[in-house]
């Protein structure tokens, strides 16, 4: 009969190898997969974001293009937090920008938007990338659950002074019941177009021509 | 082929002259209702009952039990009624069905029919529709804008209005939920309060009613009082202290179905508690959530949710609240 | 090769695992996922293979390595196994399956703290051979997927009125055909009790009823059969 002290070695040495056995299992499973899994986590970034710009108008990777917002302009955007942005371009011209927006007001917290503007300051496209509104109710603002996100297609600072929701005397529709959720995206799309409008200098790089 | 029931169970007789007289107690409420919706409810009433018997009767018949006996007990025509006035009174047909037919086949057949059900049949009818089907729930008619008779049944079973209506007529939110919204985006309480007193009129037929069955010793004194008495212990010093970001206890009382609740809902003898303490425990715990899930919560009124959750706490609070055993308390009451 | 007795052993198993102590219906292990993901077919069935096949490679590990593993420390040694295994599906999985890797989220993760896989080891997998292990688990996981299965097409057909909608995360771009809509794509048909937590819990609750009720039948069947060739009188008596 062996000593406690020799069986605790004992177990320990076995717990030892099989922890070695599971890492080098692990090891070599990560080896063959984080190429793919890197890939696959660029393309899904780039799919979502492609969707706000208008398809085959930019050759660039989207995600690589990622900068932070200027604090400065930040505020123009309305958000207390840092956003960021990312630049499109087409044969080395840039074809359209993409800003992360988020709007505070949602029914149930924030709603964060992807944006995309053409060069012109018009919009393209918006996305709710992740928001909390009410099952049923409020989510009609995400694409999954219906179209009323394209009616800011073509929109711009022009039509800024009606950017409101039909209720408040604007020009978008919402779903009665549930006129938060579209007040609040509405509101944030319309101060990211403002914000363009007033610092697109800043904002388009200088190579435009 | 006669059963013999236990004795300590309610001959049927009984328990559908109970019934009837709950159903005569709702009647004033029912009347002023009709007074400030149209006669758009009677035509929930009256679909509510049909889908209910023919529910009731269909589970019955593939339970192995008589059908006509406990069809006269007139319990369903009582949730169903329940029913038909906690929903928009111009919902589409096929709304006060699904609930009705939620409520007698899940909530109660399922569960073993009258006197099995831990939960409340009629709350969980609501709770299913006011979950699933959000934005059509949200929409009351506005008592201001009444439909005649014929366009209120052309949109309950056609969904469509007549030319020239306003379509806020059927699509006005209720006050509690304009309050909510309106608050939550930072709007002045005055504004928000509502205009018409229609729910508040509607609110004292409930309260007449709840009144008279308690006069006829149908229902406990306990539980709407501690129901009330829970919606005020959070109501009333939250508005001392923000008049004007918490709404008033009267409102409270008057506007949802607070009254409703408080006379026809939490007294259900099935699956409210049985104990007086326990009652007292049950509606002051309904009272709170209530309150809770309408002012911070995400959906336009609580009581379906609060009678729901106090609902699966009976078990607890009858065995805990049951009389005492001779000698076994320790001075406490 | 295999003897009359170990045959009708491996039928047993599989009856067990499939039917008499399924993992969803019986056993009620593992319910968070259960009750999580089965909001669709497609989702449900995709979890529930993961999960088989960490169940099918646990039990076969466990059961390999199982004379190497002191009492002592058989709990570890489990866990050891049982997460390496998830983390390398998970891993594979976000490589080679990556929208439906996104779709389940944390939930391939959390299969490592599925009861049914742990339980399986300790109860079976360590005291039996790799092939009797391997095939416990194989059958322990078909249960649960069944199960998943059967809840994921039941909340999706009555929730969204379409049955195995994103086959394609699964199947690649063949699966778009395999989409059926029961209720026109166009109708924008949503109950959404079924595709919430709440729908989940009731659509169980109603597949447990209903394999209770089967059971029930069967009980009362073989009992009528019993009585009738064994006592008239018992029979009269039981007609009531």
């Amino acid at each position: 009969m062996r000593r406690p002290w020799q069986q605790a070695q004992r177990s320990a040495l076995i717990l030892a190898g099989f922890a070695a056995t599971a890492t080098l299992l692990l090891g070599s499973t990560w080896l063959a997969t984080h190429r793919t899994v890197a890939d696959n986590e660029i393309a899904a970034q780039s799919a979502l974001l492609a969707q706000t710009l208008p398809a085959d108008s930019f050759d660039n990777v989207l995600p690589a293009s990622r900068q932070p917002l200027p604090t400065v302009i930040q505020q123009a955007f309305g958000s207390r937090e840092a956003l960021t942005f990312y630049t499109a371009r087409h044969q080395g011209r840039v074809s359209g920008l993409i800003f992360e927006n988020v709007a505070p007001d949602g029914y149930s917290g924030r709603i964060r938007l992807l944006i995309g503007l053409l060069p012109d300051g018009s919009v393209h496209a918006v996305r709710v990338v992740k928001h909390q509104e009410t099952p049923g109710l409020g989510d009609y603002i995400d694409i999954a659950r219906s179209d009323w996100a394209h009616q800011f297609g073509g929109k711009g600072a022009a039509n800024l002074p009606s950017w409101r929701v039909r209720k408040d005397g604007g020009e978008f529709d919402y779903v009665s019941g549930a006129t938060v959720s579209a007040r609040a995206v509405t509101a944030a799309v319309g101060r990211t177009v403002a914000a363009f409008h007033r610092y697109h200098a800043t904002l388009l790089p200088r190579d435009t021509p | 082929m006669t059963a013999i029931h236990s004795t300590h169970i309610a001959k049927p007789a009984t328990v559908s002259t109970v019934m009837l007289k709950v159903l005569a107690a709702l009647l004033p409420g029912i009347a002023l209702s009709v007074y400030c919706h149209g006669v758009g409810v009677l035509l929930q009433l009256l679909l509510a009952s049909l889908t209910a018997l023919a529910a009731e009767a269909a589970m019955l018949r593939l339970r192995g039990v008589a059908v006509l006996p406990a069809l006269k007990d007139l319990s369903a025509i009582v949730t169903a009624w329940l029913l038909a006035l906690s929903l928009p009174p111009l919902g589409g047909w096929w709304m006060i069905v699904v609930a009705t037919l939620f409520a007698i086949i899940v909530a109660k057949q399922l569960y073993g029919g009258l006197g099995n059900n831990p939960f409340n049949p009629a709350m969980a009818g609501f709770a299913l529709m006011v979950v699933s089907f959000p934005a059509q729930m949200a929409q009351w008619g506005s008592p201001q804008l009444p439909l005649d008779a014929a366009a209120q049944w052309q949109w309950i079973f056609l969904h469509t209005l007549p030319a020239g209506s306003v379509p806020d007529a059927i699509s006005s939110a209720t006050p509690l939920d304009v309050l909510k919204t309106g608050l939550r985006q930072g709007q002045a309480l005055a504004g928000l309060l509502p205009q018409s007193s229609a729910q508040g009129l509607i609110a004292l037929g409930w309260l007449a009613g709840g009144l008279w069955l308690w006069r006829q010793k149908l229902i406990p004194w306990q539980t709407p009082l501690a129901m009330l008495a829970g919606l005020l212990a959070l109501a009333l010093p939250l508005w001392l202290w923000q008049p004007a970001q918490y709404a008033s206890p009267l409102l409270h009382l008057l506007q949802g179905g607070t009254l409703l609740a408080a006379a026809f809902i939490v007294t259900d003898p099935v699956s409210g508690a049985s104990t007086p303490r326990g009652r007292l425990i049950f509606g002051f715990g309904v009272g709170l959530l209530t309150y809770v899930i309408r002012v911070f919560g995400n959906f336009p009124d609580g009581i379906a949710f609060a009678v729901l959750l106090m609902n699966m706490t009976v078990p607890l609070l009858d065995q805990y609240t049951r009389p005492a055993v001779f000698g076994h308390r320790k001075g406490r009451s | 090769m295999t003897t009359p007795a170990s045959a009708s052993r491996w039928r047993d198993l599989c009856h067990n695992a499939l039917w008499k102590q399924n993992p969803g219906l019986v056993q009620l292990l593992g319910l968070c996922p259960v009750l999580a993901i089965s909001n669709t077919a497609v989702n449900a069935l995709a979890l529930g293979l993961a999960t088989t096949l960490v169940t099918t490679l646990s039990g076969s590990a466990v059961a390999a390595a199982r004379q190497w593993i002191p009492n002592d420390i058989r709990n570890p040694v489990f866990i050891i196994i049982i997460a390496t295994l998830v983390t390398c599906v998970d891993l594979a999985m976000n490589a080679w399956l990556h929208g439906l890797y996104l779709v389940l989220g944390i939930f391939i993760p959390l299969i490592t703290t599925n009861c049914i896989v742990l339980a399986r080891a300790e109860a079976f997998a360590s005291r039996n051979s790799v092939r009797a292990a391997a095939l416990d688990g194989l059958m322990m996981g078909l249960g649960l997927t069944l199960v998943l299965l059967l809840l994921g097409a039941l909340r999706e057909i009555l929730g969204k009125g379409t049955l195995f909608d994103g086959a394609h995360l699964l199947l690649g771009d063949a699966g778009h055909a395999l989409v059926l809509h029961l209720v026109p794509a166009g109708a924008n048909y949503q109950f959404l009790l079924a595709m919430l937590p709440p729908g989940g819990f009731i659509g169980l609750a109603l597949l447990i009823a209903a394999k209770n009720w089967l059971d029930e039948r069967a009980r009362r069947r073989a009992a009528q059969r019993a009585s009738q060739s064994a006592s008239p009188i018992s029979s009269v008596a039981s007609t009531e």
